[in-house]
């Protein structure tokens, strides 16, 4: 009961904290690609505090709600994760403030918003069969769906699923709002329809939503640290280069067409899945 | 209490977002201001970000005269933008008027219309003077739990 | 006489006799709506007092002295003689050549075939068919009620000035009666009767309101269907002449034959049921069926008739456990559920987005009844019972919708929040108790996946099928609160009756999903007898096995919290400033108006992304067909 108490804590505070540490270090590491210093570390946090304490303004009441729900949703599958419980089941969550971020964004009539929500529903389109080949590898090859038995797995998962790797990395690079698939929304410098998705929202309602991300960012790094769960040097190295390799395509890439999104995510990425799958199933 | 709110305005002066609106100007000062913005001068090291939206904006930084035309919007867009905010005239023109200060569409100034912060002088001003601008604006952010005048 | 036989009577009966004094002293909407309301009790009550009594078998011999196979073959004979009077009423030569076709093999069964005893233990009454009683009895009845102001306002509007209510709910409640008997007997030719007797009924009703277009669709589900009646007899025959019975579960005992002949009788009796779910490729005839009147769209089209195809598969499933019929079946139902899905994307009807994704949700079902293992089995029953509730709740607020604004299109129900708030907030706890945790057809969901994944085919299908409910989904929520800025909350004022049904199915639906654990416990695991061994422990309220677990009780409880958090901050927005919304010009002080080129105001309009292109049903509809001909031509080929 504290085992589980403690777990959940360790979630609610590791999303923010962990999330807005790789925020900030993503801010500074693109600075640095692009030839400037960047801001501190803390940046990302210092943006959300004053997010929270700005007056608050909506243009539709039901954004506060949906706001409240994302984070609701995302904090949860965080704490879900770290209670190690069913993969799938994580994911669904994660799933449920997504579709109250679009809801929230649609009940603007600005056509910023409903064109950005509409684009992150083709963007979720993307990424979602993705993800959930990729929950159904961890189970061909571990035989469960439950974070505590794939953490148990004695070999390094990333042998057997490097193709699914790679199909979570275009989830992840979608999930984290990079080029060039950063349709809906985007980080700071490189907006395209004033904020897309989250054009109406301010104040504290844009920081719940930020936080929100962070938490998000935490899971699906979460996610691909079961690929290597067998060494602590192993998940870091994992983590760092797959990080990296995301701001790298995010920097050198630029903003596609939705349809290009689809197209191509879907073919190379059930083409991959279906491929390693096979192999799973063989195996 | 007090620490809190102390706490609270250094945080908010530490991630000024930013909203740049033309009333009107020649071009010079949106020019220097846009290189403010690039990786030569890097604001981003204050926590400046560039956005779209008044509503999230905590800094409205505007160039050229206002006309007659433009005042409604600069007045709408200001209040948009959810408080504490802060507003930096650039440019002679924004100061003043500048040189057109006597034309019959020219107001003469963003003071005019919505209540100014700071003033940056010049035509235009070097974007060090313009960096230099924002952050003394920011200090009054720092200053608002303390009484002060407008 | 024994209180379960009185039971069965009365849930078979009690609707026939509601409906035949509809019919006769119907034409006053006191007596009416009196006798619709009196039959829905005793049907409410019939059905929960049967709880305690599942599973029983009775022999049903004769009833009240006539020999009961003798009268059910008559009543079969005089329908399928009614079927064929409608096709030559309109000349439809296919309806015709099918009537004529299914007489001829039904006598063909009753005086050639038929030698040796006819089953006696007739009434089979387990917790599947407690299922679909429960569900029949009480949403139909539910429905029923709110198609009482729901008709009364559909003739005002349509200026109908002599009443046609009287055969209205004569044929509505007939058909309740005609499900009930469907699901409690086992004996294949009343199935059939029964059967025969729900594609009458939506033929009628699909066709009442008498219109070129009403007719022309009514038509169309009378010979698809008929197409599946005449699979079902042959299905029969097969299966007599392999097994020499027509006990349904005598005939499944003895499935270790699994011969050639054998399957094919199973597969003939799928196709029925496919038929019956319009599956694709019969899918045309649920489609065309949306231009009836909302509550037989949400009682026949969405909750129960179409729940006869898949209580019929999932009764034979263990018939044909472990061979290929059974895989094939698995993968068309996971490609009806992709293909459905696709379809909705690209509607902006409302109706016809509910159609396909209630046949994208039937798809898989099928598909899981084809895994056929004890996790898939338990799905396909929390998802027949959970999407019977939501999905009539949707149907029936979409009908309470249309009547108010006139349309059933989703661009015309933009910002409806203004105009209807508690139905549009009804609407949208619809959608998210389709598609969320920790809702129970979610559960279902997670449950068949997890079953599914060591079926490439299937998951493949259905992940993707899954991503896309998501976008029709939250596409038609976000439009229904797309509303400029939302004041205070000012209910609108609709008939009793309606917030009686909505009420009740949108309550029910969050507390059923709350017990999914214990519903599973009482209800499902005493029905999975051999080969399938209950595969999950209730553990405290959640679900949980070997390989997965889904707190359904924890989830809820948090989810409760997050609730009154995010209605708390809803409540604080209130108080806070409005700001118009980013538009492309300046703001006019009207949320959504902006002035434009010349100064002048503009209306700032906005539209979905319905992805027409590429999801549009003229698009996908060959193609849909073709991979659906394919499939079944796999299965009943492969059955061989």
């Amino acid at each position: 009961m504290t085992r589980t108490a403690i777990l959940i804590a360790c979630g609610l505070v590791a999303g923010p904290i962990i999330g807005g540490l790789v925020s900030g270090m993503d801010r500074i590491l693109t600075a640095r690609m692009q030839s400037r210093i960047g801001p501190p570390v803390l940046q990302p946090f210092y943006d959300v505090v004053k997010l929270l304490f700005k007056e608050p303004l909506v243009v539709n009441v039901w954004q506060a709600f949906c706001a409240y729900c994302y984070i609701a949703a995302a904090s949860i599958s965080v704490v879900l994760f770290f209670l190690q419980s069913d993969l799938l089941l994580i994911f669904f969550v994660q799933a449920v403030g997504a579709v109250f971020l679009v809801v929230g964004a649609l009940s603007s009539t600005s056509p910023f918003s409903q064109i950005g929500a509409h684009r992150e529903l083709l963007q979720i389109l993307s990424y979602e069969p993705l993800l959930v080949l990729v929950v159904v590898g961890f189970y061909l090859e571990t035989g469960s769906f439950k974070v505590a038995d794939i953490y148990a797995w004695q070999h390094p998962l990333l042998l057997k699923l490097p193709f699914l790797f790679i199909v979570l990395g275009y989830a992840l690079t979608i999930k984290l709002r990079k080029s060039p698939f950063d349709l809906s929304t985007c980080h700071h410098a490189h907006q395209e329809l004033v904020k897309g998705l989250l054009t109406d929202y301010s104040g504290p309602f844009l920081a719940l939503t930020e936080i929100g991300h962070w938490f998000e960012v935490v899971l699906l790094l979460g996610v691909c640290t079961l690929f290597w769960a067998t060494s602590w040097v192993g998940m870091a190295v994992l983590l760092a280069g797959t990080y990296f390799l995301e701001v790298l395509v995010d920097n050198t890439t630029s903003r596609m067409t939705w349809r290009w999104m689809l197209s191509y995510v879907w073919g190379v990425g059930l083409t991959l899945s279906i491929v390693n799958l096979i192999w799973l199933h063989q195996g | 209490m007090q620490a809190v709110k102390r706490f609270i305005n250094r945080l908010r002066s530490k991630s000024p977002w930013l909203l740049h609106f033309d009333c009107g100007s020649c071009n010079g000062c949106d020019i220097e201001i846009l290189a403010c913005l690039t990786p030569l001068y890097d604001v981003e090291r204050f926590g400046i970000i560039h956005v779209g939206n008044p509503l999230h904006a905590d800094l409205l930084l505007t160039s050229g005269t206002v006309n007659h035309r433009n005042k409604k919007v600069l007045a709408n867009l200001y209040s948009q933008m959810p408080n504490p905010k802060i507003v930096v005239a650039i440019g002679a023109c924004g100061v003043s008027g500048g040189v057109f200060r006597e034309a019959y569409n020219v107001v003469g100034g963003i003071d005019k219309v919505i209540p100014v912060d700071v003033y940056v002088p010049g035509c235009p001003p070097k974007p060090e003077a313009m960096i230099d601008g924002v952050v003394l604006g920011l200090q009054k952010l720092l200053g608002l739990n303390e009484q002060k005048e407008a | 006489m024994d209180i379960r036989a009185g039971l069965i009577a009365i849930l078979v009966l009690a609707p026939f006799g509601g409906a035949i004094l509809c019919a006769v002293l119907g034409a006053s909407r006191v007596i009416r709506s009196s006798i619709v309301l009196a039959t829905g009790a005793v049907l409410i009550a019939s059905a929960l007092w049967l709880i305690p009594l599942v599973p029983f078998r009775l022999p049903a011999e004769s009833f009240l002295g006539l020999n009961l196979h003798t009268l059910i073959q008559a009543a079969d004979v005089v329908l399928l003689l009614i079927i064929l009077y409608y096709g030559l009423k309109h000349k439809h030569l296919v309806i015709v050549a099918l009537a004529v076709l299914q007489l001829l093999l039904t006598s063909y069964l009753e005086f050639f075939m038929l030698k040796g005893p006819l089953p006696v233990e007739r009434v089979f009454c387990d917790h599947l068919s407690l299922m679909m009683v429960l569900i029949i009895s009480i949403v139909g009845s539910i429905i029923c009620y709110q198609a009482i102001p729901y008709m009364e306002n559909h003739e005002h509007h349509y200026h109908i000035l002599k009443s046609r209510q009287p055969r209205f709910f004569f044929v509505m409640l007939l058909f309740l009666g005609g499900m009930n008997g469907l699901v409690l007997f086992n004996d294949l030719t009343f199935i059939y009767f029964f059967f025969e007797v729900t594609t009458l009924c939506s033929f009628l009703l699909i066709g009442h309101d008498r219109t070129a277009i009403a007719t022309r669709n009514a038509l169309r589900a009378l010979w698809m269907n008929s197409v599946g009646g005449a699979a079902f007899i042959v299905g029969i025959i097969a299966a007599y002449h392999e097994t020499g019975t027509l006990e349904l579960q005598k005939i499944l005992a003895t499935s270790g034959a699994g011969s050639g002949v054998y399957l094919l009788a199973l597969a003939l009796l799928c196709l029925a049921s496919f038929v019956k779910s319009a599956q694709f490729p019969f899918q045309s005839w649920l489609l065309g069926a949306m231009v009836a009147p909302t509550p037989v769209s949400a009682l026949l089209h969405s909750s129960t008739m179409v729940k006869v195809g898949i209580y019929l598969v999932l009764r034979l499933a263990p018939g044909f456990n472990g061979t290929l019929l059974s895989d094939s079946v698995a993968v068309f139902g996971a490609f009806s559920f992709l293909a459905g899905a696709a379809l909705a994307v690209g509607q902006s009807n409302g109706k016809k987005v509910l159609a396909y994704s209630t046949i994208s949700n039937l798809g898989l079902i099928f598909a899981c009844a084809g895994l056929n293992t004890a996790e898939a089995m338990i799905a396909a029953m929390l998802l027949l019972a959970f999407h019977a509730v939501v999905k009539a709740m949707l149907f029936l607020s979409v009908g309470a919708i249309e009547q108010h604004i006139a349309s059933r299109d989703i661009e015309d129900m933009r910002g409806l929040y203004a105009v209807m708030p508690l139905t549009a907030l009804i609407t949208v706890s619809g959608v998210i108790m389709m598609i969320m945790p920790p809702f129970g057809v979610l559960l279902s969901k997670w449950m068949a996946m997890e079953a599914a994944a060591r079926n490439l085919y299937v998951i493949v299908m259905v992940a993707l099928g899954s991503a896309l409910t998501v976008i029709y989904w939250a596409r038609w929520a976000g439009t229904l609160m797309s509303d400029p800025f939302a004041g205070r909350f000012r209910p609108e004022h609709q008939p009793v009756l309606t917030w009686l049904a909505l009420g009740p199915l949108c309550v029910g639906g969050g507390v059923m999903s709350v017990l999914a654990p214990w519903l599973y416990t009482r209800m499902i695991v005493p029905m999975l007898a051999s080969p399938y061994t209950p595969a999950y422990m209730n553990k405290a309220g959640s679900l949980e096995n070997v390989y997965g677990t889904f707190a359904v009780l924890p989830l809820s409880v948090v989810a409760l919290l997050g609730l009154v958090v995010a209605v708390i901050a809803l409540k604080r927005a209130f108080h806070a400033k409005i700001a118009s919304p980013y538009l492309s010009g300046i703001q006019t002080g009207e949320p959504s108006m902006f002035l434009g080129p010349m100064n002048q105001p503009v209306k700032a309009e906005a539209k979905n992304y319905y992805l027409d292109t590429i999801f549009g049903e003229a698009r996908l509809t060959d193609w849909v067909n073709l991979g659906g001909g394919i499939l079944l031509t796999l299965i009943l080929g492969g059955a061989l």
